[in-house]
């Protein structure tokens, strides 16, 4: 074991026990004896001195040290020679003061365990604490709508509906004083007398430890509850955190509770263990106990959960917008070809171009000026105008609708005359003052109308122009029998007409007219036939004679012998041949 | 800021609430006191131109039957004593009370307050008796009536607590 041996005990075994062929042992130990002896008894009896002596605790104090790394550095000896000390040490501590040793391994006893604990459940525990701040989620907009109505801030809105939880105070307080070390509170909140609070959670914890001992020994009070607020507490070997938490406080919360306890006692160790009442030293543990005032909200939560339908009200909503953009196009389609339709059907209008697109609608065409206005007609088809374009050329209708306004407008028939267009022949019948009919006949015809027939047409004469052809028709001119000459009686009675004639031709003149005087002559039944048509003729003619000679402008006059045909029949049958023994008038104003 | 747990101890009726009920910061009611045996408050001090918290611990009275309460008085930074004038027995007390709480709090400073100092005519204490106690109390006669003695008082617990922390420094 060259381990055992001291150093100068193996060095000059080399150099002189060579390998020679055949040493004796005896020459050899000699050769030793000689060279090495005196020096080797001097070591020995330094060896022996030494044990003698001893080593004083000073110089123990200088090496041991040293000793202790050298031999650590060289093997495990030392330890395992101390090992059982060491255990025993530690049990003895643990016996006679727990609560140095808990204190001591505190910070890092939890975080190891936790670790361990953390890692298996990895992966299994998904974090919550989002705030909706950032999110657009739908109930996210309505609650901004609902902030935005009520005016209450939308923090609060989100808090009153989603909070699941939030860490409103915490208080790091001295374990053994009760005495606050440092206060967190949430920021829009009234933290009233912190160290008083700090105090009576500390007076309480020991009420409950002194009140229930046994259960105190495996934990002591570690949450307890106020209506919505609960208070969590933490105990640590030099310092207590108590959380206040509005909400469902989550025993997670706890753990971190512990974390940050384990943090501070490590951080602060020398500031707890001197802790004398003046809490500044403590002070800069402020931002780990900010660092708990969390808010969690159950966005992440209620999404996971409304997944599943979250497109529902989205389709719901397409669909609506869907039905209702499709009803805007049928209702824009049906109101289009309703303008269309009636501007097409409608006579003196021609609709050459339809167009819409651009929100706009442009129509163009020709337009009779007789014609309907065409924003009248889209109103008449219950289509609204604004925004549409309209451009029309004027044209003349060949429409029958048309000619006959145009007519009607050219000629303004009083109202007992009908109108009607019989191919291009303009037909008026009824009864119109005489001046009119006479106006009419002379107008220019209208585009479309070829003829013009006012045989129809009664003309209304001036009731004394009227009266007076009425006398003139009731006068007969007799003759004797066989006879055509004129006597006394004939005489007389066309004197009388023929004045009636010139007065009735006068008054015709006046309004633009014409009396045309028929003359027709007849005989008595005896004779022949023909000799009664030639007699009545010869009757006739000798009254227009007459009448000429008086100045009576007979030109147009018509002349007609009748004979017997078409008898006059008033009177007894002697009177009756008599009176067809005549001539009689018949007068036409035209 | 400085803060000092200061516990007050006394016989049940010595009037120890109503000697901080005038003077302090309150923020509990009375009715801690019966239910959990201790009802804490709050008075701010200035010693020797320190500002000083005193956080009062009104320890329930002792009325024969309950015991105080004794981790209440764990930590405390001194004892404030309050013992009845007019009634001889709150005094004769005072030893086991002083055992009770040295056994829990250790060597703190100590303060004795002889309460109801105004009521001069029911007095129950000879001249005697007062040295006998002032040479075993640092005491300081009062009256929550009159408030005489209070601020003392207080005062005096105060510089006690930070004279013992300048004494270890």
């Amino acid at each position: 074991m060259p381990d055992d041996r001291a150093p100068w005990e193996s060095a000059p075994a080399p150099v002189l026990a060579g390998n020679r062929p055949d040493p004796s042992a005896e020459e050899l130990a000699e050769l030793r004896e000689l060279l090495l002896g005196p020096e080797r008894r001097r070591l020995r009896e330094l060896e022996q001195r030494l044990d003698a002596i001893g080593v004083s605790g000073e110089e123990l104090a200088e090496l041991l040290p040293e000793a202790i790394a050298l031999r650590t550095g060289r093997d495990r000896q030392l330890a395992r020679a101390l090992a059982p000390t060491v255990e025993g040490a530690i049990s003895e501590s643990v016996r006679r003061n727990p609560r140095e040793i808990a204190s001591a391994i505190f910070p890092v006893l939890g975080p190891a365990i936790r670790k361990a604990i953390a890692e298996t459940l990895a992966g299994l525990l998904a974090s919550i604490n989002r705030t909706i701040e950032h999110s657009l989620s739908p109930r996210g907009l309505a609650w901004r709508l609902e902030a935005w109505r009520t005016g209450v801030p939308y923090a609060q809105i989100v808090l009153k509906h989603a909070l699941i939880y939030r860490v409103e105070q915490v208080f790091l307080i001295h374990a053994e004083t009760g005495l606050l070390l440092a206060h967190a509170w949430a920021p829009e909140l009234k933290a009233s007398d912190p160290e008083l609070i700090s105090g009576m959670l500390t007076a309480i914890r020991d009420f409950v430890a002194d009140s229930f001992a046994r259960e105190h020994e495996a934990g002591g009070l570690r949450r307890f509850s106020v209506g919505e607020l609960t208070v969590m507490v933490e105990q640590g070997p030099r310092a207590v955190l108590a959380a206040v938490v509005r909400g469902q406080a989550p025993d997670s919360l706890l753990e971190r509770l512990q974390d940050t306890l384990e943090t501070v006692h490590a951080q602060f160790a020398g500031a707890l263990a001197d802790f004398d009442g003046d809490a500044a030293a403590l002070e800069p543990a402020r931002p780990l106990l900010e660092e708990c005032l969390t808010t969690v909200v159950s966005t992440d939560q209620a999404r996971e959960r409304r997944g599943a339908r979250a497109w529902l009200p989205w389709a719901i909503a397409a669909l609506l917008l869907m039905v209702l953009l499709g009803g805007l196009a049928i209702r824009s389609h049906r109101r289009w070809s309703r303008a269309v339709t009636a501007l097409e059907s409608q006579p003196g209008i021609v609709l050459t171009r339809a167009e819409r697109g651009g929100g706009r609608w442009r129509f163009a065409g020709l337009r009779d000026p007789l014609a309907p206005d065409p924003a009248a007609v889209l109103a008449g088809a219950a289509v609204d105008t604004a925004g549409i374009e309209q451009r029309w050329e004027p044209y003349i209708s060949l429409q029958p609708a048309m000619v006959l306004a145009r007519a009607r407008r050219v000629l303004a028939p009083p109202t007992g005359v009908a109108v009607a267009l019989t191919g291009d022949t303009l037909r008026l019948t009824g009864s119109a003052p005489l001046p009119w009919v006479i106006t009419a006949g002379r107008a220019s015809l209208p585009p479309g109308v070829a003829a013009l027939d006012l045989n129809g047409v009664a003309p209304e004469i001036p009731a004394d122009l009227a009266r007076l052809a009425h006398e003139i028709e009731g006068q007969r001119v007799l003759f004797d029998i066989g006879s055509a000459a004129l006597g006394g009686q004939a005489r007389s009675v066309i004197a009388g007409v023929a004045t009636s004639l010139q007065r009735l031709d006068a008054g015709v003149a006046l309004i633009g007219a014409r009396a045309t005087l028929e003359l027709i002559g007849r005989t008595d039944p005896t004779g022949s036939d023909s000799a009664n048509q030639t007699l009545s003729r010869e009757r006739a003619e000798a009254v227009v004679a007459a009448l000429a000679a008086r100045g009576v402008a007979t030109g147009a006059a018509r002349v007609s012998g009748l004979g017997t045909s078409r008898p006059l029949t008033d009177g007894s049958p002697d009177e009756r041949a008599r009176i067809n023994r005549s001539v009689s008038f018949g007068v036409t104003v035209r | 800021m400085i803060q000092k747990k200061v516990c007050m101890v006394g016989v049940f009726g010595t009037g120890k609430t109503s000697l901080v009920q005038r003077f302090v910061h309150s923020m509990f009611s009375e009715r801690y006191l019966s239910t959990v045996g201790v009802k804490i408050d709050r008075k701010p001090i200035q010693v020797d131109g320190a500002d000083l918290t005193l956080v009062l611990w009104d320890l329930a009275g002792r009325d024969g039957h309950e015991d105080i309460t004794a981790s209440y008085l764990r930590g405390s930074h001194a004892i404030l004593y309050v013992a009845d004038g007019t009634r001889r027995e709150t005094c004769d007390q005072l030893p086991e009370l002083r055992a009770l709480a040295r056994g829990a709090a250790g060597e703190v400073p100590e303060v004795l307050a002889l309460n109801k100092s105004d009521l001069k005519e029911r007095w129950a204490l000879a001249a005697a008796d007062e040295q006998g106690l002032s040479r075993a109390f640092d005491l300081v006669r009062t009256s929550a009536k009159s408030g005489e003695g209070v601020e003392e008082v207080f005062r005096r617990i105060g510089r006690a607590t930070l004279a013992i922390k300048e004494a270890r420094s």
